[in-house]
C-alpha cells in the first residue's frame, strides 16, 4: 500500500523552455517519461506546493446513455471514495492528514481531476492518486451515499430558477443530441446505475491514450517523470470512445416559459458560436468582451444595468464544448421587465452585428485580453487548470504567446467581418423562468410553455 | 519577534521574518494603516482598501446603505490629482490596464480592490484615493443603481427559498443588534435610501484613519509607502464616531423557524448559535477553529461520519462558523435528511451525536491531527496572490493585530484537547448556548412530517 519505491528513468525533454524567448508568459517544459507518458509543467520552488491536474479527453457525461444519466457525475463522486485496501473512509482521512485534496470531476466532454499536495507530503499524495485511478474501490456503501447526496442536489436544485434554465436550455438547445441529457443525472436515472456500471466506466474510458497532465509548482522535470511513471504506467495503453456526431442550434427562434412564483425572471440566451480551433475564434472572443464577457463597460452591462437598472448582472460567454459551440447570454429582471430585457438584448446584438465595435472598444478590449493574462495565472493550481484547458482543445503549448499576437494583429475591419458573419440575433433559443409578463396582443412575440422540468426527476 | 525600524520620523515599519506571509507594516500621519505582502512570483498586485464601515453600523431605517454605498463608490468621482472620473470609468480605467476591480461589503467592513500589473500601482492607488478623498454620483445614478441593489436583492435572496430562511434565521439570533439585519438591507428601507444618505455615509466613514491599505505582489515596502504617501497621504483624517453596537440582550429561549413553500422539493436543517470572536475572545475562538474541523469539516468530520455513513439519516451534514466579524460569530449546524427522514428526527440525531462529542471529549491525536491540517493549510494560502490579502484585510478590520495572521500557527498548536472540550461545550452544548433551529420545508408532506 505504501509506495516509496524510487525509479530513476531517462527524461525526455522534448521542448525546453517553449517561450523563454517571450519571458513574460510562462516557462511550459514538455515532460515524457520512458514509457511515453507526458505532460507539460511550469515548474516553480517558491511556496512547498504541487499541483497537478490530469483529464481523460472525450470521457465525459455525453458518454451516458439516457437510462444512465449521471454516471460520469457518479465515478466522479466515488473514485475518491475508497481504493486499492484503503475503505472511503481511510481514503479520505488520509487525504486529510496529508493535507492534500484530491478530487474528480465531470464534464460533458470529460473526466478530469485535480491533485494539490505540500511538497513534503508528495510520496504519499501521489500515492494515493495512483490508487484512485487504478484500483477505485467502488464500494456499494460509498455509491448508495454519493446516489443519495447527488438526488439531494437534484431536488435542491428544482428550486433554483437558474438551474432550472440551464436545464430547459440544454433540452432544447440540444434537442435529441446527448448534449440534451442531464450530466449530474436525473433522480430516476441516478437510481439505475450499478457497482458494474462504474467498474466498466473505468474500463473503458480511462486509458493513455486519452490522458492529458498538466503541472505545477515544486518539483523539476526529472523528479515529475519518474512519479508520473508510477502513478499512470500500469493504466491501460487504449481506450476507445463511441463517436459523437457535432450539434448546431436546434428550436433556433423559440422562447421557452417555465411558470414559476418568483420575483425575478431568468433569461438565458444562446447563439451559435465557433470552435476554438477556427481562425475567427479570437476575434470572436474580443467581439464577446464588447458585448457582455467584461461586465462593466461591456455593451450589455451598460445599457441594461448600468443606464436602465433592469439587473444585477448580465454576462455573455462562449461555449466550446467539442461537438457543440454556442454564444450564451445571461441575466435576471424583475418579471415586468422580462420581455423588455429579450427587446434591448436583441437590438443590442443587432445593432453590433451592423455597426461593427469602434476604435476604443477595440483597443480597450485588446489590452485587457492581453494585460489580464498574468492575473490567471497567479496560483498553481490556476496555472494547471489553463494548461489543462489548453490540452482538452488540443492547442499547442505556445498558444498563450500566439494568442496575444493575434489579439495585437486585429483591426477594426477584422471585428465587423468577425460581427456580421458570426452573430445573429434572430437565430436564438430563449428560456425564461419566474413569472414574466408577456404582453398578449404583441404578435413579434411568441412563448412556449414548458410545464416539466425535462430529465429532473 | 516584532522589530521596529525608524525609517523616517513620519512612520514605523515592522518586518515578521518569522511569520507566515513576512508582510510590512507601515502607517501614514493621517492614520492610514498600510500592509505589504511581497510576492514575485507573477509581476502583478492586488491592491485593496477596506473601511471600518458595514451594515451592523448602519442607524435604524437606513438598511442597505453600506451596500449601496459600495457601488456609488463607481458612480463618479476624480482621481487625487483631480482628474474626473465619471460614472464606470473607474472601472473601466482598471480593464483598460489589463485589471480586474470590484468590491464587496460585510457586517462590519467594505473593501474595494483591483488586481492588476505592478507597473499600473500607482495609477489605481490614484484612483482608490481619489474616491476615499469624495466621490459624486448623479442623482440619475442613484435612480438607476437603487434599481439595481433591488435586483441583487431579488436574485440572491428573494428567488431562494434557503437564502429567506437564513435570512430569518439571523434576525432571530441576533435580537437588537446589526448583524440581524441582512447586508444588502430589507427591500422596502432600500427603496427609500437618498443620494443624501449615500454622502452622509461617505463623510462618517470614508476617511484614511478608518482605513487599512493592503498590497499584495510583486512590490516591495518603501515603493508602498512612497506611493502612499503621495496619494493617500494627501487626504486629511476627519474626526470619527466611537463604534456603537447595541448588545445582544442573553435569549432566554430557543426558536424554530419553519419555512414552508412549494418550490421546495428537498428539505434543509440548520442550527444557528453565537459563537466566540478572535478579537473578544481569541483563545475560545482559537479552540472553536479545532472543533471545527473535527466535528464539521468534510466527509471525515464526526456529524458526517454519524449522521450519513454510521446512522444514515442525512445525505450531507456539518458545521461551519462564520467568522471575522468585529462582535459574535455565528456557528451553523447543516444537515439534509436522507428520504423518509423527517427534520424532528434528524434534529434530535443530530443534538445527541453533539451531546456524545462533548461527554467524550476530543482525542489529542485527532487534535494534533487537526492543528497540522489548519497549520498545512496557511502554506496553501501563500500559493495565491489575492488569499493573502484576504485573509489580512478581513483579520486587521475585525480588531485583529498583524502578529495575530503571521503567527497563527503557532497559537493554533498552543490549543490543547481540553480546549477544543471546553469549546464545544460551552458554545455547541444545547443546554449552554441558546440556539435558533431552521426547517426548510417542501409544502407538499405526510402527516408525519415526511416529504412525499
Amino acid at each position: 500500500m505504501r509506495f516509496f519505491l524510487i525509479v530513476f528513468l531517462i527524461v525526455l525533454l522534448s521542448s525546453l523552455n517553449v517561450s523563454r524567448a517571450n519571458d513574460n508568459i510562462l516557462d511550459i517544459q514538455e515532460v515524457t517519461t520512458q514509457s511515453g507518458i507526458k505532460a507539460w509543467l511550469v515548474e516553480d520552488d517558491s511556496v512547498p506546493v504541487i499541483s497537478l491536474s490530469f483529464s481523460f479527453l472525450g470521457a465525459g457525461s455525453a458518454q451516458d446513455s439516457a437510462k444512465k444519466q449521471g454516471l460520469t457525475r457518479l465515478a466522479s463522486n466515488t473514485m475518491d471514495e475508497g481504493a486499492g485496501d484503503l475503505s472511503a473512509q481511510q481514503f479520505q482521512k488520509r487525504l486529510k492528514n496529508l493535507s492534500t485534496t484530491l478530487y474528480f470531476q465531470s464534464s460533458r466532454d470529460h473526466f478530469s481531476g485535480e491533485l494539490k499536495t505540500l511538497t513534503k507530503n508528495q510520496d504519499e499524495a501521489f500515492n494515493l492518486l495512483r490508487m484512485a485511478i487504478l484500483q477505485p474501490r467502488f464500494d456499494q456503501e460509498a455509491i448508495d451515499r454519493m446516489r443519495q447526496a447527488n438526488q439531494s442536489r437534484v431536488r435542491s436544485s428544482l428550486s433554483d430558477p437558474k438551474w432550472i434554465a440551464a436545464r430547459i436550455m440544454n433540452d432544447r438547445l440540444y434537442e435529441s443530441h446527448t448534449y440534451a441529457l442531464n450530466s449530474g443525472g436525473s433522480i430516476s436515472s441516478l437510481e439505475n446505475i450499478t457497482k458494474d456500471d462504474l467498474k466498466t466506466f473505468s474500463k473503458t474510458r480511462l486509458g493513455k491514450n486519452n490522458l492529458r497532465i498538466a503541472v505545477a509548482g515544486d518539483i523539476n522535470a526529472a523528479e515529475l517523470a519518474a512519479r508520473l511513471e508510477l502513478i499512470f504506467s500500469d493504466l491501460q495503453q487504449t481506450v476507445t470512445l463511441q463517436s459523437i456526431d457535432h450539434i448546431g442550434l436546434q428550436n433556433s427562434g423559440n422562447i421557452y416559459v417555465h411558470e414559476k412564483d418568483v420575483p425575478q425572471t431568468i433569461v438565458e440566451l444562446s447563439y451559435p458560436g465557433l470552435a476554438r480551433e477556427n481562425p475567427d475564434y479570437i476575434g470572436l472572443q474580443v467581439l464577446n468582451y464588447i458585448l457582455g464577457s467584461s461586465g462593466f463597460g461591456s455593451r450589455l452591462m451598460d445599457d441594461i444595468r448600468e443606464k436602465r437598472g433592469l439587473t444585477y448582472s448580465i454576462y455573455s460567454s462562449l461555449l466550446t464544448l467539442d461537438k457543440a459551440q454556442n454564444l450564451t447570454i445571461s441575466s435576471s429582471t424583475k418579471n415586468d421587465s422580462a420581455q423588455e430585457m429579450l427587446f434591448l438584448i436583441k437590438n443590442i446584438v443587432q445593432d453590433l452585428k451592423t455597426n461593427g465595435a469602434t476604435q476604443e472598444e477595440l483597443d480597450n478590449a485588446r489590452s485587457y485580453l492581453i494585460g489580464s493574462l498574468p492575473l490567471s495565472l497567479t496560483s498553481t493550481d490556476k496555472i494547471t487548470r489553463v494548461l489543462i484547458s489548453l490540452m482538452q482543445h488540443n492547442l499547442p503549448v505556445d498558444y498563450l504567446q500566439n494568442r496575444n499576437d493575434t489579439i495585437e494583429a486585429l483591426t477594426l475591419s477584422d471585428i465587423k467581418r468577425i460581427a456580421q458573419n458570426y452573430l445573429d440575433p434572430e437565430q436564438f433559443v430563449a428560456v425564461l423562468v419566474g413569472s414574466p409578463s408577456i404582453d398578449k396582443t404583441d404578435d413579434t412575440i411568441e412563448i412556449q410553455i414548458v410545464d416539466s422540468i425535462p430529465n429532473a426527476e | 519577534m516584532l522589530c521596529f525600524f525608524g525609517l523616517s520620523s513620519s512612520h514605523a515599519q515592522s518586518l515578521h521574518p518569522e511569520g507566515i506571509f513576512k508582510s510590512e507594516y507601515f502607517s501614514l500621519e493621517n492614520g492610514l494603516q498600510i500592509v505589504v505582502i511581497p510576492n514575485n512570483r507573477v509581476p502583478v498586485i492586488t491592491h485593496m482598501v477596506w473601511y471600518r464601515a458595514g451594515s451592523a453600523d448602519e442607524p435604524p431605517g437606513k438598511s442597505g446603505i453600506a451596500h449601496f454605498m459600495e457601488h456609488m463608490m463607481f458612480k463618479g468621482s476624480r482621481t487625487i490629482d483631480g482628474k474626473i472620473l465619471e460614472p464606470g470609468e473607474f472601472s473601466r480605467t482598471v480593464k483598460m490596464l489589463g485589471g480586474n476591480d470590484n468590491a464587496f461589503t460585510s457586517y462590519d467592513y467594505t473593501a474595494y480592490f483591483q488586481s492588476i500589473a505592478k507597473q499600473h500601482l500607482k495609477s489605481v492607488m490614484q484612483m482608490e484615493a481619489g474616491r476615499m478623498r469624495s466621490m459624486n454620483p448623479p442623482q440619475s445614478h442613484i435612480e438607476s443603481e437603487r434599481m439595481v441593489i433591488l435586483e441583487e436583492r431579488s436574485q440572491r435572496t428573494d428567488n431562494s427559498p434557503i437564502a429567506l430562511l437564513n435570512e430569518q434565521m439571523g434576525a432571530s439570533l441576533f435580537i437588537n443588534h446589526g448583524y440581524g439585519t441582512p447586508i444588502i438591507g430589507w427591500r422596502h428601507e432600500m427603496e427609500k435610501l437618498t443620494r443624501q444618505d449615500v454622502l452622509d455615509w461617505h463623510q462618517k466613514y470614508y476617511t484614511p484613519n478608518n482605513a487599512i491599505l493592503i498590497v499584495s505582489g510583486d512590490v516591495i515596502g518603501e515603493e508602498v509607502y512612497k506611493i502612499a504617501q503621495q496619494t493617500y497621504g494627501k487626504i486629511p483624517a476627519r474626526a470619527l464616531p466611537a463604534r456603537k453596537r447595541q448588545a445582544t440582550p442573553s435569549i432566554k429561549a430557543n426558536t424554530f423557524i419553519k419555512l414552508e413553500d412549494p418550490r421546495v422539493k428537498q428539505a434543509q436543517f440548520r442550527r444557528a448559535m453565537r459563537g466566540p470572536n478572535y478579537r473578544l475572545n481569541k483563545q475560545e475562538a482559537l479552540a472553536m477553529q479545532i472543533v471545527e474541523d473535527i466535528v464539521g469539516n468534510g466527509p471525515t468530520s464526526k456529524l458526517y461520519q454519524s449522521l450519513v455513513i454510521d446512522q444514515k439519516l442525512a445525505t450531507n451534514a456539518g458545521l461551519y462558523t462564520q467568522n471575522n466579524r468585529w462582535d459574535d460569530d455565528e456557528i451553523v449546524i447543516f444537515a439534509t435528511p436522507a428520504p423518509g427522514i423527517s427534520l424532528d428526527l434528524l434534529e434530535a440525531a443530530i443534538e445527541q451525536e453533539i451531546n456524545a462529542i462533548i461527554e467524550a471529549g476530543f482525542n489529542e491525536d485527532n487534535v494534533r491531527a487537526a492543528i497540522q491540517h489548519l497549520q498545512d493549510s496557511a502554506i496553501y494560502a501563500r500559493d495565491s496572490l489575492a488569499g493573502p490579502a484576504m485573509v489580512f484585510g478581513h483579520n486587521l478590520i475585525t480588531g485583529s493585530v498583524i502578529d495575530d495572521v503571521e503567527y497563527w500557527q503557532r497559537d493554533i498548536e498552543a490549543v490543547s484537547a481540553q480546549d477544543a472540550q471546553d469549546a464545544a461545550l460551552k458554545y455547541l452544548s444545547p443546554k449552554n448556548n441558546r440556539y435558533v433551529s431552521g426547517y426548510l420545508l417542501p409544502a407538499d408532506r405526510d402527516s408525519k412530517g415526511v416529504q412525499k
